[in-house]
C-alpha cells in the first residue's frame, strides 16, 4: 500500500501541495484528480523520489520510502506527464538502456522489450530515432519503460496524452488488469470518463488541499450528483466556464 | 555613440531584431545551461581568452620587431608573424564556423516555428546572417584587438610615407575579414550546394562527417602546413604548391600588396585570394538564396519517421548492465548530437594537429627512427588533450528533461555510476589514444624503449582519468552546465602552464629512464603506485557520494554555522 501523511510542498515559501494524506492500496486502480496547477504532478514526483518534500511522509508498504529508496525504486513503475526522452536514441536503444539500468537479466529484458514493443505496435520503428516519433509513440515508449520490469506500484501521470482510440482502449484495460493482479495504481488524469471508468476511489486536490477522498460511488451519493464530471466541477472548478468562453470569444473578436 | 547605435538598431524592422537576438543566442545551446546559468557572462569568458591571445601575440610582435634587426632576419620574423596572426583568425573563424554549422540554415525547428508566422524568408536569412556575422565578428575584434594594432604600427614607423601607418592598419583589418569572410562563405557554399543536391535525409547524414572532415582540415592545415614565410622559401618551384593551395599565404600576400610591401614577382599568389574570396563570396549568397527557396519546403514535406539501422546492438557489453548503459549512451551521444561530437572533435583535432605537426620528420622518414622527444611529448598530450576533453565534453548535456528516468532508476550504489563513468573515459579516450600512439611507435625502435614508453603512457591514461574522477559525481551528459562556474580563463592558462611545467620534464625524465631498466622499473612502479592510490581515493570518496543532475552556484555567502 502507498500512504501519504501530511504531506507539503512548497517553492519559495508558496505552497503546491498542502497537507495532503490519502492512501492507495493493492488491487485498486486510485484516481488522482484536480485543475491545472493543483499539485497533482507535483505529489507524483514527489512520491517518485524526484523532488524532496517539505514535510510530511510518504511510505510504501508501511515503512518511510526514503528507508530504502533505492529498494522502493525497484518496485516503482513512473509515467510521467511529459513524454521526456532521450531523442538522440532510438525506441528500441531507449528501453535497453533502462532494462540496463534497472539491472533486468538481458535475455529477459530483451524477450519483455521486444513483445511490448509488438503489442504497443511499436516494433517496426523500434530502430528510428525517438525525435521522430509522435507524441503517441513517444507515450508508449514510456509505458512500456514503466512496465517493463513488473512493478508493484504503477505511477500514472496522464498516460493518455496523444494515444490513439485503440492504443486508449488498450491501455485502460491494462490498468484494470494490473490492479487486478494486485499492484497499486495511482492514476492521475483529467480525462474524468476515464478516471470513472477505470477507478475505484477518487482522490481530489485543488489549490494543493485535498478536498475529496473517497469511491466514486460514495461521491455520488454523498454529493447527489450523478457523474464525476459534475462532481469535480463543484468541487474545484471555480469559474462559470460558459461565461469564460464567451468572454474569450469576445476578447478575440474585439 | 551608444545612442546613435541603439537609434540605428531602431530603425530596423521589428521582426529582424526578434529573430536576431533569438539566432544570436542559439551560439550557446540554452537547453543545456543550468536555469541560474549567466550567458553573457559564459560569452565574456571565451572572449576574454582571445584577448589575452591578441595581448601575447602583440608583445610577441614588439619585442621580436626590435630583436631582430638583421634586415634578413627583420623581414622574416615580420612576414612569420603577419602570416600567423592571419593564419591564427582564420583558425578560430573555422572553428566558430564548424561550432555553429547549420546555424545559417533553416533547421526543423525554425520552419515549424516561424512558418506559420507572417515572416518573410529573407527576413530568417538575414537574421540569421546577421547572428553569425555578430559572432564571428566579435571574435575577429577580440583576437586581434592588440596585436591588430600593434603590428600595423611596427610596420607604419618603417622608412615611408607618413600614412604609412594607416594604411597597414587599413590593409591588415580588411585582409583579417576578408580571410574570414572567405572561410565562412566557403563552408556555406558547401553545405548550401550539398543540401540542394542530395534529399534531406541524405544530407543530414553527410552533414555529420563534412563538420568532422573540416574540423580535422581546419586544424590540420594550420598545424601540418610547412612555413615559407622568407624571400628564399616563397621563391622556391618545390613549395609552389603549397602556396598555391594554402588560403592563408593568399590572404598573407593579399595583407602585404595592399600594404604596399610585396614583390611582384608573388602577386599570384594575392590575385588567388581575390578571386577565392569573390567564389566564396558568390558561391555563399547564390546557395543560401537557393537554399531559402528550396530547402524550406523540403524540411517540412520530409518525413518525421526515418527507419534507422540496429545500431551497436552487437557490440553491446562494456561491463555490467551500468556500465553498458552508461558506455553506450555516452558513444551514441558523441556521435549523434551535434554539439557534442562537434565539442569532442576540438579536442581530437587538436590530437591528431599536434600528433602531425611534431612527429612530421620522424613519419617522414625511410628508416626507424629512435624513440625522441618528440614521440614523448606528442602522446603524452595526445593523453591530455583527449583524458581532459572527453571529461569537459561529458559536462555538456543532452537532453535534461529526460533525466528523470536515471533519476528513478538509480537502483545502485554511488561508487557503482562512479565506476561506469570511469568505464566510458577509458574506453572513448584512454584506449583510442594509446592505439594511435601504438600505430606511431611503430616507426620507432629499440622495441624495448616503445613497449616501456606504452607501459607509462597506459598508466598516465589511467591516472589521468582518476584525476578527472575527482568531484565528477555525475553521469556523463546528464548534468546541467553551469558557465561561470568554471573559470574558463583560469582553467585555459592553468592548463597551458601545467601542460608546460609539467610535460617536457616528465618527458626528460622519461627519455632517461629508457636506457637504464633499473630506472624505467622505478618510473613505471611510481606510475602504478600512483594510479593505485588514485583509484582508492576515488572509490572511498564515491561511496559516500551523491549522483547530481543539477549544477549549482557556490554560496556567495558563506554562514558560519553558528546557530543551532
Amino acid at each position: 500500500m502507498l500512504e501519504l501523511r501530511n504531506v507539503s510542498k512548497r517553492f519559495s515559501g508558496i505552497p503546491a501541495v498542502d497537507d495532503v494524506s490519502f492512501s492507495a492500496r493493492p488491487g485498486e486502480v486510485t484516481g488522482y484528480l484536480g485543475p491545472n496547477g493543483s499539485g497533482k504532478s507535483t505529489t507524483m514526483k514527489m512520491i517518485t523520489g524526484l523532488i524532496e518534500r517539505s514535510a510530511g511522509h510518504i511510505l510504501f508498504e508501511g515503512k518511510p520510502i526514503e528507508g530504502d529508496l533505492i529498494a522502493y525504486k525497484r518496485h516503482m513503475g513512473y509515467v510521467p506527464e511529459e513524454p521526456y526522452l532521450y531523442t538522440h536514441l532510438s525506441g528500441a536503444e531507449y528501453l535497453t538502456m533502462v532494462a540496463q539500468l534497472r539491472d533486468l537479466p538481458a535475455r529477459q529484458s530483451g524477450a519483455r522489450v521486444d513483445g511490448m514493443l509488438r503489442l504497443f505496435s511499436l516494433h517496426d520503428d523500434r530502430h528510428a530515432s525517438i525525435s521522430g516519433y509522435s507524441k503517441g509513440m513517444r507515450q508508449k515508449v514510456l509505458l512500456i519503460a514503466a512496465l517493463m520490469h513488473n512493478p508493484q506500484l504503477i505511477l500514472l501521470d496522464e498516460p493518455f496524452s496523444g494515444l490513439d482510440v485503440a492504443s486508449s482502449l488498450v491501455l485502460r484495460s491494462l490498468i484494470q488488469e494490473l490492479a487486478a493482479r494486485g499492484k497499486v495504481v495511482l492514476f492521475s488524469s483529467h480525462e474524468l470518463d476515464t478516471v470513472e471508468r477505470i477507478c475505484s476511489r477518487v482522490v481530489i486536490l485543488h489549490h494543493g488541499k485535498l478536498v475529496a477522498d473517497d469511491s466514486i460511488e460514495r461521491l455520488r451519493s454523498l454529493m447527489e450528483l450523478p457523474t464525476l464530471e459534475q462532481i469535480f466541477s463543484q468541487l474545484a472548478v471555480e469559474q462559470d466556464t460558459e461565461s469564460m468562453a464567451r468572454q474569450i470569444a469576445d476578447l478575440i473578436h474585439a | 555613440m551608444h545612442k546613435f547605435i541603439h537609434k540605428l538598431i531602431d530603425r530596423l524592422p521589428l521582426d529582424f531584431r526578434i529573430l536576431y537576438r533569438q539566432f544570436l543566442l542559439r551560439v550557446v545551446d540554452l537547453e543545456a545551461l543550468s536555469i541560474q546559468a549567466d550567458v553573457v557572462g559564459f560569452l565574456g569568458q571565451f572572449a576574454g581568452v582571445l584577448i589575452m591571445l591578441s595581448l601575447i601575440h602583440s608583445l610577441v610582435t614588439y619585442i621580436g620587431f626590435w630583436v631582430f634587426s638583421a634586415p634578413a632576419e627583420h623581414l622574416a620574423f615580420c612576414w612569420h608573424m603577419e602570416h600567423y596572426l592571419i593564419s591564427t583568425t582564420m583558425l578560430v573563424i573555422g572553428l566558430i564556423t564548424v561550432v555553429s554549422w547549420d546555424a545559417t540554415f533553416p533547421d526543423r525547428r525554425d520552419v515549424m516555428v516561424l512558418s506559420p508566422l507572417p515572416v518573410a524568408p529573407h527576413t530568417i536569412l538575414l537574421a540569421k546572417m546577421a547572428a553569425s556575422a555578430a559572432v564571428s565578428g566579435l571574435a575577429i575584434l577580440a583576437l586581434n584587438v592588440a596585436s591588430g594594432v600593434i603590428l600595423p604600427l611596427l610596420l607604419g614607423v618603417q622608412p615611408g610615407p607618413a600614412w604609412g601607418f594607416i594604411q597597414s592598419l587599413a590593409a591588415y583589418w580588411f585582409t583579417v575579414v576578408a580571410a574570414s569572410a572567405f572561410l565562412y562563405c566557403s563552408v556555406l557554399t558547401i553545405q548550401g550546394f550539398t543540401s540542394l543536391v542530395l534529399p534531406r535525409r541524405i544530407f543530414l547524414r553527410l552533414s555529420a562527417f563534412l563538420q568532422l572532415a573540416a574540423f580535422g582540415l581546419f586544424l590540420g592545415v594550420y598545424f601540418a602546413q610547412p612555413l615559407l614565410t622568407d624571400p628564399v622559401s616563397l621563391a622556391d618551384p618545390r613549395n609552389h604548391w603549397v602556396l598555391a593551395s594554402s588560403p592563408s599565404y593568399w590572404f598573407f600576400a593579399l595583407f602585404n600588396q595592399l600594404n604596399g610591401s610585396w614583390p611582384a614577382q608573388f602577386s599570384w599568389l594575392a590575385s588567388r585570394a581575390w578571386i577565392a574570396l569573390g567564389l566564396a563570396v558568390t558561391g555563399a549568397a547564390s546557395s543560401l538564396l537557393l537554399c531559402y527557396i528550396h530547402t524550406m519546403k523540403k524540411t517540412v514535406e520530409e518525413p518525421d519517421l526515418v527507419p534507422g539501422a540496429g545500431g551497436l546492438h552487437c557490440l553491446s557489453s562494456f561491463g555490467n548492465s551500468l556500465q553498458t548503459a552508461v558506455a553506450l549512451f555516452s558513444i551514441r551521444s558523441l556521435t549523434r548530437s551535434r554539439q557534442h561530437r562537434v565539442a569532442f572533435a576540438f579536442y581530437l583535432a587538436f590530437v591528431f594537429g599536434l600528433a602531425l605537426s611534431l612527429l612530421r620528420g620522424e613519419m617522414a622518414a625511410a628508416a626507424y627512427s629512435p624513440v625522441s622527444m618528440d614521440l614523448l611529448i606528442s602522446t603524452f598530450l595526445m593523453m591530455f588533450f583527449a583524458v581532459a576533453g572527453l571529461r569537459n565534453v561529458f559536462s555538456l548535456p543532452i537532453s535534461l528533461t529526460a533525466n528523470w528516468v536515471l533519476r528513478t532508476t538509480q537502483l545502485r550504489p554511488s561508487e557503482d555510476y562512479v565506476a561506469a563513468t570511469r568505464r566510458s573515459l577509458l574506453l572513448l579516450a584512454v584506449v583510442p589514444v594509446w592505439l594511435l600512439s601504438f600505430a606511431l611507435s611503430l616507426r620507432f625502435r629499440p622495441i624495448p624503449h616503445v613497449a616501456v614508453h606504452l607501459a607509462v603512457l597506459a598508466l598516465l591514461g589511467c591516472i589521468l582519468a582518476e584525476l578527472c574522477l575527482i568531484g565528477f559525481y555525475k553521469v556523463p551528459f546528464t548534468c546541467s552546465y553551469l558557465p561561470g562556474k568554471a573559470n574558463i580563463q583560469l582553467i585555459f592558462w592553468g592548463f597551458i602552464i601545467v601542460m608546460i611545467a609539467f610535460v617536457v620534464p616528465a618527458a626528460q625524465f622519461e627519455l632517461s629512464a629508457l636506457t637504464v631498466p633499473l630506472k624505467a622499473a622505478f618510473m613505471l612502479s611510481a606510475l602504478g603506485a600512483l594510479f593505485w592510490a588514485l583509484w582508492i581515493f576515488n572509490r572511498h570518496r564515491a561511496k559516500s557520494a551523491v549522483i547530481y543532475f543539477e549544477e549549482i552556484p557556490d554560496q556567495v555567502i558563506t554562514t558560519l554555522g553558528l546557530s543551532a
